[in-house]
């Protein structure tokens, strides 16, 4: 286990670093420069050149990306170009918020698709099956800006329950919440039940059944935890997913999270701030996905880290 | 090291049904004894399952509506006429209405989902190409060409493609070409995926043995023996990211991350429109209800050909 966390690490670590080259690199890509984005536009062509001297800008790709390495292992995030923020507070409010955003999705899909996956396997074939099935089926595809249109037409336009964008109160989270957990519900739902009629077919379920174990002990602990194998070792891929569609659904409810700030920057061209928030996601996906692999070891004992 | 379970984020199960046992080279060989009667037979079993059916036809509308649609429709797409502005559906002349600024819907819908098609199907296309391609490469030859080739589908497998999206945007300005590249850079490795995974299963074959003792090149093997026998998981597949693909070319589109106005793609569309969805609500639902039905138009047909073409499922 030991073994091979060092190799996963090294390997996560070698990844970052590519990708933190290829954003670093693809962004300096971009047609005009910042001093674009914050000067006046009559600027005389000396005043960019101070502002391009100031920022480093004039200095070969491959130094300022060494220059801007070294800032971030001291610590030193840079600050946005366009307000003057400094980056480190931008991620402490919107990174706060984002996370917020995130576990209730993320939780909430667990918590309604896996229970729902189970009923409907148990129930196999009745008018719950279907309209769990039904219900799964809608959920994947119904993109998530038409239902969160839907939901803020209907909660915010019609019945005036609910504000239809802003923070931080609880109120604010209801409808971003369900539109980013309602795609990993159904998803969750369809993979949980196929993975217990998979595991109610086996032979240990007969042989639990025929010693005479109650039928709710059957589904709900003894197939039940060998059905959660592929839910858990798919859960980092979900996440990333998650952390994926945040982009837009914080984009609509006007959510301030790193999605939001995200998108936000890369329409302005505040590069120091698209630059670090793209790489920080990236760097949580690559470890969520780690994280995953460990806890697939976790509920699968079977799995052996060589 | 833990093997990831098989399967993807839009359909994980999908995968994991459709991975044929390795070694079980009798499943394939009676895959290819049937073959001439499996034809009639999947057309029938395909009449059976009515969603699937649904799903096939809508996907077919849809496809049609967007081939020939546009070069039907008597209005240009980025007209404005503001006297004919917010006509609801039906209106003389304008049988889906206008939008605020008045723009034909009907208009707009077909080129709109001619966008939306190109992407879905174009970069799945070339995604199921180059994917098929590599998985094949790297399941059959192994070694130092595996190495690499499952190493890179590795790092680009299952990452969020929209964050692929907005951070390309952020290099090329936002636009359709960004989306597009995203989504062929993400996509090709989970073809290329499930196509390693089955042909390193196939290519110990009883069938492959016996094609390679009487001579058969390498090539040959490969594209007469091996990959009509991943066509089925691989087409099923497709199925799934041509919805994916349009899903995330309307959502990009609708953050302003994706096609740009006065280009009619579908998100755009419902992002011009949200702002009046309480006098006018027919400038957003026509083009949200067009996606809906074409997402769950192509999902059934995965769901269906997947259960139509793998054999293990058939009862």
């Amino acid at each position: 286990m030991g073994a091979y966390l060092v190799r996963r690490g090294v390997r996560m670590l070698v990844i970052l670093l590519l990708a933190s080259i290829a954003v670093f690199y693809s962004l300096r890509f971009a047609p005009g420069d910042p001093s674009g984005v914050v000067l006046n536009p009559l600027a005389l062509e000396e005043v960019r050149a101070a502002y391009r001297e100031r920022l480093g800008l004039n200095k070969p790709i491959s130094t300022q990306y060494i220059i801007y390495l070294s800032n971030l292992a001291r610590g030193n995030l840079g600050t946005s170009l366009v307000t003057g923020t400094p980056i480190g507070d931008l991620l402490t409010t919107y990174g706060k918020n984002s996370l917020i955003l995130g576990f209730t999705a993320f939780a909430l899909s667990y918590l309604i698709g896996i229970p729902l996956g189970v009923l409907a396997a148990a129930k196999r074939n009745t008018p719950i099956d279907q309209a769990a099935t039904a219900l799964g089926i809608l959920g994947m595809g119904m993109p998530n800006f038409w239902l969160a249109l839907l939901l803020v037409f209907l909660f915010s336009g019609k019945l005036h329950w609910l504000p239809s964008s802003g923070c931080c109160q609880p109120k604010h989270l209801v409808l971003p919440a369900i539109v980013l957990a309602a795609e990993g519900t159904a998803v969750t739902m369809r993979m949980m039940r196929s993975a217990m009629l998979e595991q109610l077919g086996q032979d240990y379920v007969r042989t639990h059944r025929a010693k005479g174990l109650r039928e709710w002990t059957v589904v709900g602990a003894r197939a039940f935890r060998n059905a959660l194998i592929p839910i858990v070792s798919l859960s980092g891929l979900r996440l990333g997913w998650l952390i994926g569609y945040t982009l837009i659904v914080e984009t609509i409810f006007a959510w301030p999270g790193v999605g939001y700030l995200l998108v936000d920057s890369v329409l302005r061209r505040d590069y120091p701030v698209a630059q670090f928030f793209s790489l920080l996601l990236v760097a949580v996906v690559v470890f969520a996905n780690l994280l995953a692999d460990i806890a697939y070891g976790w509920v699968d004992p079977r799995i052996r880290y060589a | 090291m833990p093997e990831r379970g098989s399967g993807h984020a839009v359909r994980p199960l999908g995968h994991e049904a459709l991975s044929v046992d390795a070694g079980d080279a009798r499943t394939a060989l009676d895959g290819r004894q049937s073959r001439s009667s499996s034809r009639w037979s999947a057309w029938h079993r395909l009449r059976q399952n009515p969603l699937a059916l649904v799903g096939s036809l809508l996907a077919l509308t849809y496809v049609l509506v967007g081939l020939i649609g546009p070069s039907l429709t008597p209005y240009d797409y980025a007209k404005q006429d503001l006297l004919a502005a917010s006509l609801p559906p039906l209106s003389p002349g304008h049988l889906l209405g206008t939008d605020q600024v008045g723009r034909d819907m009907l208009s707009r819908l077909v080129v709109g989902i001619r966008i939306s098609l190109l992407v879905g199907f174009g970069v799945t296309l070339i995604s199921l190409v180059v994917g098929t391609l590599a998985g094949a490469v790297a399941g059959y030859y192994r070694g130092w060409a595996d190495t690499i080739i499952s190493g890179i589908i590795e790092l680009t497998w299952g990452f969020p493609l929209i964050l692929i999206a907005v951070i390309l945007a952020g290099s090329l300005g936002p636009g359709l070409l960004a989306t597009t590249l995203a989504i062929g850079l993400i996509n090709w490795a989970g073809f290329a995926r499930i196509v390693r995974g089955e042909i390193l299963s196939l290519r110990e074959a009883e069938y492959v043995q016996a094609a390679r003792a009487v001579g058969v090149g390498n090539g040959r093997i490969l594209l007469r023996h091996l990959l009509p026998n991943v066509l089925a998981p691989t087409l099923v597949m497709a199925s799934y990211y041509v919805a994916l693909a349009i899903v995330i070319e309307a959502g990009l589109s609708f953050i302003g991350m994706g096609a740009q106005p006065p280009l009619p793609s579908l998100g755009v569309m419902v992002a011009e429109g949200r702002n009046y969805m309480l006098q006018h609500h027919w400038v957003t639902t026509i083009p949200g209800v067009t996606i809906v039905a074409a997402v769950l138009g192509l999902n059934l047909l995965g769901d269906g050909l997947r259960d139509i073409l793998d054999p293990r499922l058939r009862q």
